[in-house]
């Protein structure tokens, strides 16, 4: 029987409602009250209303475009190729894992280090004098690229998100491929299908629900990348690796433009917020539409 | 024939997801001579000098502070979090307390990029006096760990058996009582889960560690970020790649130890977030 007290339930939730409201709420309400007004670090307690003209400054800025254009860029190419690599690796080497489990420890490692932390060590492994990576590539073709110019930096990076949150992808396809009970997969093999005909006619459709979630997961980690981006480029050359958290963290703390970089964080939080909203409904559909 | 190339596959996946950590703790172990000379994948003269170098306290660097103000923030982070949302996790999986608000909003919360909250956070911090304070940045981790935290909570509660609820009620015992006495016993596995995931999770952020702190409460990710920014003659190598060991250490040796328990709640939040 369910216990339906509400009242008295309230108790037990208000800690973690209390605690929401003060590092969540009152600064959602700051965001929404500073981005409308003049504010500098001098009137920092005493924001002066004037309307609009944060949020017509931040759309109006063509570096705010181009950093919503990279983190989308950079969500969706990223979130692709960690589900692809890892939907490949787990059921490749499910065989090896299934019958020894540690395997499986080496490839989790890059999950347990700071992204930041990643960020930093491949500036040694991409410097041009004392990192390996170029270091070979002279040596056996006489020639490297410079991984971190404005041309490359992007894809330098996509490479650096994806070999560090493949494991991320593999590690839940790997669940989800072994939950797949074997009389399912000898059923259909007695029935003649071979193994391509199994994985496509009836392992992925059985594992699409853990599909979607994971490339959501990795798109919106991809999305709003930080750590990693600002450890090994910062902005990037001519600010080419500037993604949005990038582009408020940098309108705050180096311009001291306060009232634009929390207009420029409300639009991103509405943009979430609809996004969210949106996949939610989306999902919702879905569901009524498999019952 | 295809175990072999099985082989194949898992030893070059295994060497390519860990390549910056394998190359950046062989270079730890060069000398500065070797390091300019050779960069490969190879140590002629192993030392232990840049080590050495790190982990003695100079004004550059003092690497036990770092280190200290880490543990300390992820511990305030990690049990806060639990501290606060295993009661909530309680309401919610008996009394259908917020399923339609608190749960999806908490869960969302994973989705949102919390930069947007950095800059509010920062001002209130600074009336507060909790700027480059270990215990704000305490309070920022707890943020982060909500989501899984309740997940991981809500979940282990509904696999407990409702009659144990209603034999202690029987009893005579609070709803306070049996989530103290019973519920917090029961889920002593899902309690070790959440330490160890929002233990990692905590001492590997670094947004908020850039941005409120600053100097006594500065943690490892962003100590070492630090010492490459500061060099201005051109970064010590060894000694970097000594202070990233160090600092990405703790963090991967629990997660070797205890990597069931961290896929068993990546999983968590998979399933039924």
């Amino acid at each position: 029987m369910v216990d339906l007290d509400h009242k008295g339930w309230r108790i037990f939730a208000s800690p973690l409602v209390g605690f929401l409201l003060l590092f969540l709420g009152f600064p959602i309400l700051i965001d929404l009250v500073y981005s409308l007004s003049r504010v500098s670090f001098t009137n920092l307690r005493s924001p002066e209303i004037v309307g609009f003209g944060n949020y017509g400054e931040v759309l109006g800025d063509a570096q705010f475009w181009r950093a919503s254009w990279f983190s989308l860029r950079f969500g969706v190419i990223t979130a692709i190729l960690e589900c692809v690599l890892g939907l490949g690796l787990a059921v490749f080497l499910s065989p090896l894992i299934e019958k020894r489990s540690w395997l499986m420890a080496p490839l989790m490692l890059p999950l347990m280090v700071a992204p930041a932390m990643i960020g930093l060590m491949y500036r040694l492994v991409l410097h041009e004098f004392v990192g390996p990576v170029p270091y070979y590539l002279y040596l056996w073709f006489g020639d490297s690229p410079s991984f971190l110019n404005a041309e490359n930096a992007f894809w330098t990076l996509v490479v650096v998100e994806t070999l560090q949150w493949t494991p991320f992808a593999l590690l839940l396809f790997y669940t989800a491929y072994r939950a797949i009970p074997n009389d399912v997969r000898e059923a259909s093999a007695i029935d003649g299908a071979s193994a391509r005909q199994i994985l496509t006619a009836i392992e992925l459709p059985l594992m699409r629900p853990t599909l979607i979630f994971t490339f959501f997961i990795r798109f919106i980690d991809g999305f709003r990348v930080f750590d990693n981006v600002y450890t090994l480029t910062g902005s990037g050359p001519g600010g080419s690796t500037t993604s949005l958290p990038i582009y408020i963290y940098e309108a705050f703390f180096k311009q001291g433009a306060i009232g634009k970089a929390i207009a420029a964080s409300v639009i991103l939080f509405l943009a979430s917020f609809v996004g969210l909203y949106a996949l939610t409904w989306l999902s919702r559909r879905g569901k009524g539409a498999a019952s | 024939m295809i175990k072999l190339a099985r082989w194949i596959v898992y030893a070059v996946a295994a060497l390519a997801l860990n390549f910056p950590v394998i190359v950046t703790l062989l270079t730890s172990f060069k000398s500065g001579k070797e390091i300019s000379v050779n960069p490969g994948f190879w140590i002629s003269s192993p030392t232990l000098e840049n080590y050495a170098t790190v982990l003695q306290v100079s004004d550059r660097l003092n690497i036990f502070a770092y280190l200290f103000n880490s543990l300390a923030a992820s511990l305030i982070g990690t049990v806060l979090a639990m501290i606060i949302t295993f009661p909530a996790a309680y309401a919610i999986a008996r009394g259908r307390y917020g399923r339609k608000v608190l749960m999806p909003l908490i869960v969302n919360l994973r989705a949102v990029p919390l930069i947007i909250f950095a800059i509010p956070l920062y001002m209130m911090f600074q009336f507060a006096g909790l700027l480059d304070t270990q215990l704000g940045l305490g309070l920022i981790l707890t943020i982060v760990n909500l989501p899984l935290s309740l997940i991981v909570f809500v979940n282990a509660i509904a696999e407990v058996p409702i009659e144990i609820d209603e034999a202690a009620k029987l009893d005579g015992m609070s709803k306070w009582g049996i989530m103290k006495g019973m519920m917090l016993p029961v889920c002593r596995p899902a309690l070790a889960t959440v330490f160890i995931f929002g233990f990692i999770t905590a001492w590997n952020e670094f947004l908020f560690g850039l941005m409120l702190t600053s100097n006594r409460a500065v943690p490892m990710t962003v100590g070492a970020s630090f010492f490459f920014a500061a060099s201005g003659g051109g970064i010590q190598w060894g000694a970097a790649s000594a202070v990233m060991i160090v600092g990405a250490l703790p963090p991967m040796l629990i997660g070797i130890i205890m990597y069931r328990q961290i896929s068993g709640s990546m999983t968590a939040g998979a399933v039924k977030g």
